[in-house]
Order: C-alpha cells, then sequence, then structure tokens
C-alpha cells in the first residue's frame, strides 16, 4: 500500500503563497517604477491608452496591496495559527480555494484594469463580478483560520491571530459595503451611493483597508515574527492586548480626515482628525513593544539581516503612524491635501512598514519552510540597504514636492491673484517625479534581488533533499 | 462658559434611531476600552497575561516540518 507522507500542518499552501508574494512584490513594484517614469517622462504613455498612467496607477496599487500584501497576509497567517494553535488547518481543500481563488483575482485585474473596466473607486476599482469573487475567497480565508482557532490545541489565542481575526472581521464588511453597487452590464455598474454619502463610504473603506488590511493584519505578522525571528518573548503581552483593542475601535473613525474642506459636514472631519491623534498612543505603544522585544540583545541587529528588516519596519511604522495623525488635523491638511506629501506619506508605510515587515516575515517562513538557510546572507543585507534607500529616496522627494507644491497653490500677490500657474507647479515638480522614479527603482532592485535568492534558496533546499534522499536509497 | 454649553448643545428631540444607535455603541465602547485598561493594567492580572508571551515557543520544535504521519 502506497504511503504518502504527510505534514503535520498543512505547509504546501503556505509555501506556494510564500512564493507568489515574492513574485508579485517585484511585480507591482515594477508596474509603480514605469507609472512614476511615467509621470517624469510622459512619453512612456506611447500615446496607447493601456499604458496609460490612469489605467496602470490602479494596476500598480491593486498588485502591491492585493497580489503581494494579499499573499503575505495569507501565508504568515495560514503558518502562524497553526504553529500558535497546535494544529493542522481545517480545512486543506479551503486553503486551496483561497489560493487558486486569490490568484485568480489577480489574473483578472491584470486584464481588466488596463482595459479601463473599473468601478471608479479608489483602492477597490474592480468591477462587481471580481467584487463577489474576493467577497466569497476572503470568506473561505477568514473562516477556514477561525475554525483554526476553533479546534486549537493551547488554551489561550495568542496576539498575533486576534490581530489577523480582527481584520478579517472588518474586511469583510467594509469590502461588502463599500462595493454594494448595481451592474448595469457584465463589466459596468454603479455605485449604490452617491455624492458626499459616497465619499464617505469610500474614505470610510480608504482608510480603514490602511487601518485593517495594511496595518492590523501586519501587526498580526509582527506580534509572531518578530520575538520568532529574535528568539525573544514580546517585551510587554498586556501592551500588545492595549494595542489591539485601541485599534480595533479606534481605526474606523480616521476615514473622515480625506475630506477636510469637503461637502461633508465639518464636525466629522474634526472628530476624524481628533481621533487619528488619539492613536498615535496605541501606535506607537505597539512600535515600541515590537522594538523593545529586542531589550538587552540589541548586538543580534548586526549579523541577523532578516531581523533588520523587521525592526526598521517598526521605525518606519512609528513614523508614518505620527506624520498621518499630524497630516489629518486642519491646519496641515490645507497646505497637505492633494499634494504629493499624501503620496509620500502613503509610501513611508507600504514600502517602510508594510513591505518591509513582510520582506523579514518571508524570509523567515522560507528559512522554516524549506529547513535550510537563505542561499546568500550578503545578498538578504544587500536587499535590506536597497529597501531602505530606495524608500527614504522615494519618501524625501515626495515630502519636498509636496510642500512646494502647497506653498505654490496658495501663494498670492498682493492683488489677491494666484502668484503661479498650476502647469508652472507640474514643471517645478519635475526632478522631484524623476528622483522617485529612482527611488522606487533602487527599491524595485531590492525585491528582485529577494526574489532570485529566494529562488536559490530554495533550489538549494530541494537539491539538498534530493541528495540525501540519493544516500539514504543507497 | 457660555459658548462652551452652546459648542455642546444637543437637540435631543431630533436624534434619529441610527442617531441614538451610534451614541449607544460609543458611550458603551468608551466604557468598554476603560475597562480594558483597568483590566490589563491591574498588577493582579501581570502574571496571567504576561505568561503568554511564551506561546509562540512552546509548540515549534525544528522537526516540525519532517514530522509525518501515514496516509493511506
Amino acid at each position: 500500500m502506497a504511503t504518502t507522507p504527510v505534514e503535520k500542518y498543512n505547509f504546501d499552501v503556505v509555501r506556494w503563497f510564500t512564493i507568489m508574494a515574492v513574485v508579485y512584490l517585484v511585480v507591482g513594484t515594477l508596474v509603480g517604477v514605469y507609472v512614476a517614469s511615467e509621470l517624469a517622462w510622459p512619453f512612456l504613455n506611447f500615446n496607447m491608452a493601456e499604458l496609460s498612467f490612469g489605467r496602470l496607477r490602479p494596476l500598480h496599487t491593486n498588485a502591491v496591496i492585493f497580489a503581494f500584501g494579499g499573499c503575505t497576509l495569507m501565508a504568515t497567517a495560514f503558518y502562524s495559527v497553526q504553529r500558535t494553535c497546535g494544529v493542522r488547518l481545517w480545512s486543506d481543500k479551503m486553503a486551496w480555494f483561497t489560493f487558486w481563488g486569490w490568484n485568480i483575482i489577480i489574473v483578472a485585474a491584470v486584464i481588466t484594469l488596463p482595459l479601463g473596466l473599473t468601478g471608479g473607486k479608489e483602492y477597490a476599482e474592480l468591477e462587481w463580478p471580481l467584487d463577489i469573487l474576493i467577497a466569497v475567497v476572503w470568506l473561505a480565508y477568514s473562516i477556514n483560520f477561525v475554525m483554526t482557532v476553533a479546534k486549537r490545541k493551547t488554551s489561550h489565542i495568542y496576539v498575533s491571530n486576534w490581530f489577523f481575526m480582527g481584520m478579517m472581521v472588518m474586511i469583510t464588511y467594509l469590502h461588502v459595503v463599500n462595493s454594494l453597487a448595481i451592474p448595469v452590464s457584465m463589466w459596468k455598474s454603479y455605485s449604490v451611493f452617491s455624492g458626499v454619502q459616497d465619499a464617505m463610504i469610500q474614505w470610510w473603506w480608504g482608510h480603514n483597508a490602511v487601518g485593517f488590511y495594511l496595518t492590523a493584519g501586519f501587526l498580526g505578522i509582527m506580534y509572531y515574527f518578530v520575538p520568532k525571528q529574535a528568539n525573544r518573548p514580546v517585551f510587554s503581552y498586556r501592551l500588545s492586548v492595549i494595542h489591539f483593542w485601541a485599534l480595533m475601535f479606534g481605526y474606523v473613525w480616521l476615514g473622515a480626515h480625506h475630506l477636510q474642506y469637503t461637502a461633508l459636514p465639518d464636525w466629522t472631519g474634526s472628530l476624524g482628525a481628533a481621533v487619528s491623534l488619539a492613536m498615535i498612543i496605541p501606535s506607537w505603544g505597539g512600535a515600541i513593544n515590537g522594538m523593545m522585544t529586542l531589550s538587552g540583545a540589541w548586538d543580534k541587529l548586526r549579523d541577523d539581516y532578516i531581523l533588520r528588516f523587521l525592526i526598521m519596519s517598526l521605525a518606519f511604522y512609528a513614523m508614518s503612524t505620527f506624520e498621518g495623525p499630524v497630516m489629518s488635523s486642519k491646519t496641515v491638511n490645507a497646505l497637505s491635501h492633494y499634494t504629493d506629501w499624501t503620496v509620500g506619506h502613503v509610501h513611508s508605510g507600504a514600502l517602510g512598514w508594510v513591505a518591509m515587515v513582510a520582506a523579514g516575515a518571508l524570509y523567515h517562513m522560507v528559512e522554516k519552510l524549506w529547513d535550510t538557510k537563505m542561499y546568500s546572507a550578503k545578498l538578504v543585507n544587500l536587499h535590506f540597504w536597497l529597501a531602505t534607500i530606495g524608500a527614504v529616496v522615494y519618501i524625501t522627494a515626495m515630502w519636498v514636492s509636496g510642500i512646494m507644491q502647497g506653498l505654490m497653490w496658495r501663494d498670492y500677490d498682493e492683488f489677491g491673484t494666484l502668484t503661479y500657474t498650476f502647469a508652472e507647479s507640474v514643471a517645478a515638480m519635475h526632478p522631484y517625479y524623476a528622483m522617485r522614479a529612482i527611488g522606487g527603482m533602487i527599491y524595485w532592485t531590492g525585491g528582485a534581488i529577494m526574489l532570485y535568492n529566494v529562488v536559490m534558496t530554495i533550489r538549494q533546499a530541494v537539491g539538498q533533499r534530493s541528495a540525501s534522499v540519493a544516500t539514504a536509497n543507497a | 462658559m457660555e459658548s462652551l454649553k452652546e459648542y455642546f448643545r444637543t437637540d435631543w428631540a431630533a436624534m434619529t434611531l441610527p442617531d441614538w444607535i451610534g451614541l449607544i455603541v460609543t458611550v458603551g465602547i468608551f466604557f468598554l476600552m476603560i475597562w480594558a485598561y483597568v483590566f490589563v493594567f491591574n498588577p493582579k492580572n501581570k502574571e496571567k497575561l504576561e505568561s503568554q508571551r511564551h506561546l509562540p515557543f512552546e509548540d515549534e520544535s525544528d522537526d516540525d516540518t519532517i514530522e509525518t504521519e501515514k496516509r493511506k
């Protein structure tokens, strides 16, 4: 009777999510570099609608957020929930359905977005059939995770699982409500919301996608992978509990700060800004909690390059969760809104926090899942520096560009006439747009090196295993 | 003081059902957060909560990836 070795845990699906996450990191940031270059050198449009900024920009955001971010969240959640609960995933079939379903959605996005098939909602551009598919696949992912937690062998549910579950619950209803639409054809629908309600729902979704998907989910990653990589328990478990509940109850209020000085009632924006400022406390509590995990063992950063990613990501997390609330206040928002400063802020969170904590977790998992060491530790270190320098160049360019934009737009002379035309402000942006494209290229190079290193590590592990099997059979 | 009173003036009669639901949920969560802070930072609960810090290290052993079972 033929027997097949079966792992205690289902790591096959985790391996594939891990590989696809690294692939999508490279693809998503490449599209980002291309659209950034189009802004600096517009001839790159080649007069083709499918290559225009308006169509490729949502492809970039969907690729990095949902393809790279989604595969990372699914890999890490399925990995850590099995480890912390001491049980195999509740349903292997559902896990594979999640893998294939999520990847089909990504392929569909790659086809539909350049063709201009879009619902027009930011960070939720995909049309209604794909929105339904997202809801189904996301539910399969969530149910499988929750049921795995339910059948755990441990009495306590570790904090990383709370963060993952918080994300799953919130994203389910945020996605469903924001995507409510009336289809008029197979690939065209109109939102059920209109006017200021549409704007409010859009940013209720938009900011909570940042708050729950890109923050809570990735904090789940942080709370498992920082202690594991450092080989030390988290600094304060009590602080992590407060971090979780404050984040869950606080974040949902923030969306209105995206709509300062609009038709939205004034008090709504003020409330959003006030709660945003209050959120600095739990966010910094969490960042300090992660960093202080290394308390007494900072020397580990000297030669553990994977740990460097995780700790640097927390520095960016602290920085962007301070910058965001400051930008949400009405005084600063009057200058920063609609400028490149917002783009810089988003990328300090995306490149610095999300992608770096993800890279640290992915490297950690590659070593564990293939039971080997990275093919080249030097390349991990090179990736770290390229990611750090690339992110800093990108963010700095957008800070300078954004503040200059804001100042130019609102400057007026003694007669009350605007000093600068809009076209003059666009011309002034050019050097910073070129600098941003270069920063993005540096960051992308780091991602490409990571992909090479991961592929070589897997080949090395498979080679070692084949050799040991051959030796055993000899 | 008068302007502060004016600032916080509320037309209770104009409150709709969603307004009341929102108010009750918000105030309820506010008190729940206070309870959470008191519970978490009460020295009596320190040992109970901090003992969970080690949970990620309880299960994992290096041979996890090679632990097998037989499947027909």
